[in-house]
């Protein structure tokens, strides 16, 4: 059996189950750049769709690893028809627009991409091209920005430097919520689960817990994030079997630190599931 | 039907791994990540929910062979973790009283996690099988003994081994129907061991028993004594019994009892942990008793006070800026031309981007003498946070420290080199106590041919800087770095003046780089400094 991708509506989906939404709301009329730092898969780039969609605003968004470049955010000259011409980065596009900028996984950036940033982030909202003649960007008033940031614990993250963590004066923490709310979120991303399938899945919740409160005191490398839950009701959905979708979408990421962290976390889901 | 006997000797799986994973579970089936769990050669586990603590004995205390002793002893551990869960106190097993309150709260622990772990309940049927087999026979026992050990058979089992004489039968079975009725108002108005333990003396007179009497603790271990085999027929008709009284899925009676015997979800976990525990034997600890270097061997320890998980993530943090990322070279020729550079005549005028990664070897020494005794917890603090670092960015490494025991200088091996570190190496570091001299000249010479075969990168030590005979480790200290190696030094004081001293001491001493600091937060971010080239 084939299962359609899923489309929907972003709106309908985030739930707000710790009031951030009217926390982003307040900061935007009060003019303030807002911070939001979590584990990966909290929803905390569902939170900013959402808002934006609230707001009626563009997003403009900016994932951000290793290799982003200073380029990807300001822009960068290209030769066109013996031409040439300075392409726009999103940085400079959004201020422009006065759309909302979401700055996703901040924390992944280099120190000279960030530096760029905090040129345009301070009370000025302005940025110089040095690449295109000093020309002088000056944000519109309805711009704003969101960024978001993983723990330190992360692959790939590192810590912000304290100027740039003072020009997002609003930080809100998105924690993994509760099982109950969990589920619930679960629920509006998958549709028609079956009360049979119901307290598998409420397992599933139960073992994604335990997971994330072992690679909190360092016994696990990884911690699992809602994604994986909802993976794990989408593929029971499809029939397969309780266990069987635990040891796919859960254990196996395991694998790749060894046999004996596979098997500690199929202990785990053979407790919880039985065969 | 294949019954598969394992001809593994137990003794391969070793107790550190056995630890791992025993610790892993326990704080998983309790939600507890703060449980503790140790082996000891005891006959019964001991429980102590005060202590979130779970002391068990090893596998090799039950029957059969060695899968199915280890099977025996996981289950023993799922139901002191559901004890420590669901109950708050445990009483010794040795007198009557404290029995009968174990026997009922076993019930209920089992009753009550089995709502959560509902894939325990094969290993459960499993272990019932099989102890009973080796459960005494009635008619060997005699008096209270023999009724209070009835009582215990047939409220768990619902049958008796042996017989029972005169009104014996119906006083069991009283007691079973009350310590029922007990149990079932416990559970439906989520009451706890207290409301137990009030209603032990009524079920003490039905029992017409003495609460204080002595009661012979009987085993599988002190019963059938060590490496008695199953009866494997016996125990898979035991086991198909049960599957029949529970209820099982009856029409697939003959499969279900054949999965439950052969335990393959089990079984595969088992054969991890005894290839783990091929793979870490000897692993760098080959000859070290020659070599003068010990290895820690008390597993009761408790290592998650020396685990400071703030202090851990940020050296890690820190860490990864030294193993990965992007640096900016000036250099004659490049990717991007700096004008500025050009400007002021300066010769590498090119920018070229290159790509951090490091591979290196690590050596760690801990200085354990009693000088550094004020500040020991924060010394095994900040190695087991560059512990955890190293091993997150997958750096090879050893940990050797050295102390006094018993009037006797030791140097002890931590972690081998080749070993992955985990919390049972912090356990060996943690029951280290700071004590006597510090002869650090001395360890370095013992050390030196484990070094020279490990070839690390780094040995970085971690001491106060004053050992018993400075000109000597000066002379140690550069001989290792005519060896090629980096030697460093990290010393922490109590307070900043302590610090500056232990600084200067680190100095003279001739290491390549050290610093010291008074507070541990300063670590991660000076440690950065020891490490890089």
């Amino acid at each position: 059996m084939r299962v359609k991708p899923i489309v929907c509506d972003m709106a309908e989906i985030y739930l707000d189950w710790n009031d951030s939404l009217d926390v982003l709301t307040r900061a935007y009329s009060a003019g303030l750049f807002t911070i939001i730092i979590g584990p990966k898969g909290t929803g905390k780039t569902s939170l900013v769709r959402q808002f934006a969609s609230n707001m009626n605003k563009e997003l403009q968004s900016v994932n951000f690893s290793l290799r982003t470049r200073e380029s990807h955010l300001i822009g960068s000259k290209t030769l066109d028809k013996g031409e040439i011409n300075f392409v726009e980065g999103i940085l400079v596009k959004s201020m422009k627009d006065g759309s909302l900028l979401y700055l996703d996984e901040l924390n992944a950036a280099e120190a000279d991409v960030l530096l760029r940033l905090d040129e345009a982030l301070d009370d000025r909202r302005q940025v110089v091209l040095k690449e295109a003649d000093g020309q002088v960007i000056t944000a519109r008033e309805d711009w704003s920005v969101i960024a978001t940031i993983n723990p330190l614990s992360h692959v790939g993250t590192k810590e912000l430097p304290p100027q740039l963590l003072s020009r997002f004066p609003v930080r809100i923490r998105l924690e993994y919520p509760p099982e109950n709310v969990e589920l619930e979120i679960i629920m509006r991303h998958v549709s028609n689960i079956g009360d049979s399938k119901l307290d598998d899945v409420k397992r599933a919740i139960k073992l994604s817990k335990s997971l994330r409160d072992a690679a909190a005191v360092e016994e696990l490398y990884y911690s699992p994030s809602i994604r994986e839950t909802i993976a794990f009701t989408r593929l029971l959905n499809t029939g397969i079997l309780p266990k069987k979708a635990a040891e796919i979408v859960f254990a196996n990421a395991y694998d790749q630190w060894g046999e004996v962290e596979f098997r500690k976390v199929m202990d785990m889901i053979i407790s919880i599931f039985g065969d | 039907m294949v019954i598969k006997v394992l001809s593994l000797n137990l003794s391969l799986l070793h107790n550190e791994v056995l630890l791992d994973i025993a610790t892993f579970l326990a704080r998983r089936w309790t939600n507890n990540s703060k449980v503790q769990v140790i082996i000891k050669n005891q006959k019964v586990p001991i429980t102590r929910p005060d202590k979130n603590q779970i002391t068990l004995p090893g596998p090799y205390h039950f029957p059969g062979t060695d899968f199915q002793r280890y099977r025996q002893w996981r289950i023993m551990l799922w139901y002191e973790a559901m004890r420590l869960t669901f109950c708050s106190k445990v009483m010794s097993y040795d007198h009557i009283f404290g029995f009968l309150l174990n026997t009922l709260e076993t019930k209920r622990a089992e009753i009550l996690g089995l709502r959560s772990w509902r894939g325990m309940e094969k290993e459960i049927v499993f272990n019932e099988g099989i102890s009973w087999l080796s459960k005494p026979l009635l008619n060997s026992l005699y008096g209270k003994h023999k009724v209070a050990e009835a009582f215990s058979q047939y409220f768990l089992t619902g049958s008796l081994k042996g017989e029972l004489f005169g009104n014996e039968f119906s006083r069991v079975q009283k007691g079973a129907e009350l310590a029922k009725e007990i149990l079932d108002h416990t559970i439906a108005n989520d009451q706890g061991t207290e409301a137990i333990e009030q209603r032990i003396p009524e079920l003490v007179r039905i029992l017409e028993l003495n609460s204080l009497a002595s009661f012979p603790i009987i085993t599988p271990a002190s019963k059938v004594g060590f490496g008695r085999s199953v009866d494997e027929k016996g125990l898979l008709a035991e086991i198909e019994k049960l599957v029949k009284r529970k209820n099982l899925e009856p029409e697939q009676l003959v499969k279900k009892s054949k999965e439950i015997f052969e335990g393959r979800e089990v079984n595969a976990e088992f054969d991890a942990l005894v290839k783990e525990s091929k793979r870490s034997e000897n692993k760098g600890q080959e000859g070290i008793e020659n070599l003068g270097l010990t290895v820690p061997k008390d597993v009761d320890s408790d290592e998650s006070q020396i685990y400071d998980l703030d202090l851990i993530q940020r050296t890690k943090s820190q860490f990864k800026h030294w193993k990965t990322g992007w640096h900016e070279k000036h250099e004659e020729a490049g990717d991007e031309f700096d004008p500025e550079t050009f400007v002021e005549r300066l010769s590498r005028t090119f920018i070229t981007d290159f790509k951090l990664s490091y591979r290196s070897k690590v050596a760690i020494v801990l200085d354990h003498s009693s000088s550094i005794e004020d500040s020991e917890q924060d010394y095994k603090r900040a190695t087991v946070a560059l512990c955890e670092a190293l091993k997150f960015l997958k750096i090879k490494f050893g940990v050797y420290a050295f102390s006094t025991e018993a009037g006797q200088v030791r140097c002890w091996i931590i972690k081998p080199p080749n070993a992955n570190w985990t919390r049972i190496h912090a356990r060996r570091l943690a029951q280290i106590k700071a004590l006597g001299g510090t002869p650090l000249a001395e360890i370095y010479a013992l050390l030196e041919p484990v070094i020279r075969s490990f070839k690390p990168d780094i040995v970085a030590t971690l001491t106060d800087g004053e050992p018993s005979d400075y000109d000597a480790v000066r002379r140690m200290v550069l001989m290792y770095r005519r060896m090629g190696i980096r030697m460093a030094a990290l010393g922490l004081g109590r307070t900043l003046n302590a610090a500056v001293n232990i600084s200067q001491n680190l100095q003279y001493l001739e290491y390549e780089k050290s610093l010291a600091v008074s507070m541990l937060g300063d670590i991660p971010k000076k440690v950065i400094n020891l490490m890089q080239t």
